[in-house]
């Protein structure tokens, strides 16, 4: 696979056996994707080893998986199916950023509020979704609303405990320099509290996002299968399972993708001091 | 060496004879439903009361849906499944079979009466279906080929009382809906609701299936059960209204809220008019029809004239039910 023949053409440059670690160690901390293709690599290839065992009728090999992905892709029935799943996410992790964050960040400025709002968020957060998602449906149907609905009910506690935690640990001795450079609390806030509290806000945006993400599939499966979930129910239901596995991947992948990109994102403006040298 | 060996051989038959004492001890035959326990069901319910009584031991667990009741077929985990798994025997080639038909599909194309009152009607227009590869799809597909006409749109929610619902409520004005359904169309709004005809159409809906090995090995057990069933759907198309005194008798679903009760006899009296039981328990015949159904839903590929009966069912059992009990 690709990944092998990554890894042996620098290996093969390496003589003796002790060096054989060291090199392939050397090799990874200088270009850190080889360790991530090796290891998807071992995974793929550990998924094809149990899919032609195999464990059982309904898993399918690694390579008939990817198969069903490329012809999913072709055909446009992938991509058109996130057209639908995307829309109740984007709707919903729109709404619960803006929500989210100045609840957030109300909460952090105000005890009185985080005593109102910060005990149903926590509850929220521990709740068991899968199991609350259905009663939306009693409320608002199955369309849309309901579908964006599930995705505020994941994303929302999330963004606004991370918001609310970040004002609240604003670095206390920038919030006494403000004061003692006689700033207004308008100043403290805009000037201090915010800038210093927004890389754990947009943390906990992209935790939110995940959330949604979660979100919108427990929505698709559990209330109306449109769009990705309704790619898993229906190909279920037709015992097409390598289709089946291919749809649950694609989530995986673009989630993983979108995540990482936003991560990217996160470290390049805000956190610059993270950033690899 | 020799001594090692015969100590073997001992532990062998231990082993052995506790394997057998455990497969006695789990004699028990699994049946696996694919839905919750509803007033749908009580007359499979009564008949596995009944197998019980010629001394079948019946384990019954509930799953969320039928793909689910399969998959706890084909895994061991369950004895006997309750559905109609087509695409699982064909696609993957599960060694499953089904023995004996419980029902065949049973559904009412309803249409509101201020907008349409034919099949020629619904032209151009929009329907609204169970899923994609559902029965109810494959029901409106199949009319649509047979009446030449086209619908614009075919969208999907899930539940017939939904989709009741949405056509009380005008959301939908075209659909398909189960006998609950369209009951509670006559009773909600007498005369608004069209339902259109529906010829021809006599696919399976639910079958009970089992692993070859098991159908094999448990020969007896599985002729009880048949026969059970078979008894016991002739008896409820001759008089529906015995359904009340089994679930008295067997003490069946003794939780039912007093309006689910009062639809019992109305269910299966609608049922039996409309001769929803197969009293000849499905078998090759209902295996020809299903070859063609489900190709036009999508469950099984292939032309349906190639397609094998004894490649998805296994009829021995209920050959030799109905030698001893008589087809009708």
């Amino acid at each position: 696979m690709m990944a092998s023949s990554h890894v042996n053409g620098p290996v093969r440059a390496v003589h003796s056996p002790a060096g054989w670690g060291l090199g392939l160690g050397r090799l990874f901390a200088r270009y850190p994707a080889i360790s991530r293709i090796l290891s998807l690599g071992l995974f793929f290839l550990v998924w094809e080893i149990a899919g032609r065992v195999p464990i059982s009728y309904a898993f399918p090999t690694f390579l008939e998986t990817f198969y069903a992905f490329a012809t999913m892709i072709a055909d446009g029935s992938l991509i058109s199916a996130y057209g639908s799943t995307l829309q109740p996410l984007i709707i919903g992790i729109a709404i619960s950023g803006t929500v989210g964050v100045v609840l957030g960040t109300v909460m952090g400025l105000s005890r009185m509020a985080e005593w109102l709002v910060a005990p149903l968020f926590i509850v929220l957060q521990s709740a068991p979704m899968a199991a609350l998602i259905p009663l939306i449906t009693f409320v608002y149907g199955i369309g849309l609303a309901a579908k964006t609905l599930a995705v505020i009910m994941l994303a929302l506690p999330v963004i606004v405990l991370n918001g609310y935690k970040a004002v609240r640990n604003a670095n206390p001795s920038l919030v006494a320099m403000c004061y003692s450079f006689q700033g207004t609390r308008l100043q403290q806030i805009t000037k201090v509290i915010i800038p210093d509290a927004s890389p754990v806000i947009f943390a906990g945006l992209r935790l939110g996002l995940a959330a949604g993400f979660i979100g919108v599939i427990l929505a698709e499966l559990l209330i109306t299968p449109t769009g990705i979930g309704d790619l898993i129910t229906y190909h279920r239901s037709v015992a097409n399972y390598a289709e089946m596995y291919a749809a649950v991947v694609s989530i995986i992948l673009v989630s993983t993708v979108t995540l990482a990109a936003l991560e990217a994102f996160e470290i390049r403006v805000l956190r610059p001091e993270k950033r690899r040298g | 060496m020799f001594k090692g060996f015969s100590c073997l051989k001992t532990g062998a038959a231990a082993l052995v004879v506790s394997a057998a004492l455990i497969a006695s001890a789990e004699a028990k035959v699994r049946v696996a439903f694919g839905d919750i326990a509803s007033v749908e069901s009580l007359h499979l319910l009564t008949a596995l009361e009944r197998a019980k009584e010629k001394g079948v031991d019946i384990e019954i667990t509930y799953l969320k849906s039928e793909d689910i009741a399969a998959q706890a077929v084909v895994s061991g985990q369950a004895d006997i499944g309750v559905g109609g798994p087509y695409a699982l025997v064909q696609k993957v080639k599960a060694p499953v079979r089904m023995f004996l038909q419980l029902s065949t599909l049973r559904f009412y194309p309803a249409v509101n009466g201020e907008f349409y009152k034919t099949w020629k009607d619904l032209d151009g227009q929009e329907i609204a279906v169970h899923s994609r590869g559902s029965g109810t799809e494959a029901i409106m597909k199949l009319m649509e080929d047979r009446q030449g006409i086209k619908f614009s749109k075919i969208s999907y929610i899930p539940g017939s009382e939904v989709r009741t619902g949405a056509l009380l409520q005008g959301n939908v004005k075209a659909t398909i809906v189960d006998a609950a359904g369209r009951r509670l169309l006559e009773t909600q709004a007498p005369g608004k609701f069209v339902i259109l005809p529906l010829e021809g159409v006599n696919a399976t809906d639910e079958a009970l299936f089992a692993n070859q090995t098991f159908l094999e090995k448990n020969a007896e057990d599985v002729d009880k059960i048949v026969e059970s069933i078979l008894t016991t759907w002739r008896e409820v198309t001759a008089n529906p209204a015995v359904v009340t005194e089994w679930r008295a008798k067997y003490k069946l679903l003794p939780d039912l809220p007093a309006s689910q009760v009062e639809e019992i006899v109305p269910y299966f009296t609608e049922l039996a008019k409309g001769k929803a039981f197969p009293l000849n328990g499905g078998g090759a015949a209902a295996a020809k029809d299903d070859f063609a159904f489900y190709t036009l839903s999508g469950q099984l590929t292939g032309d349906p004239s190639s397609l094998k009966v004894e490649n998805f069912w296994d009829t021995r059992s209920l050959d030799r039910v109905l030698s001893k009990v008589g087809t009708m």
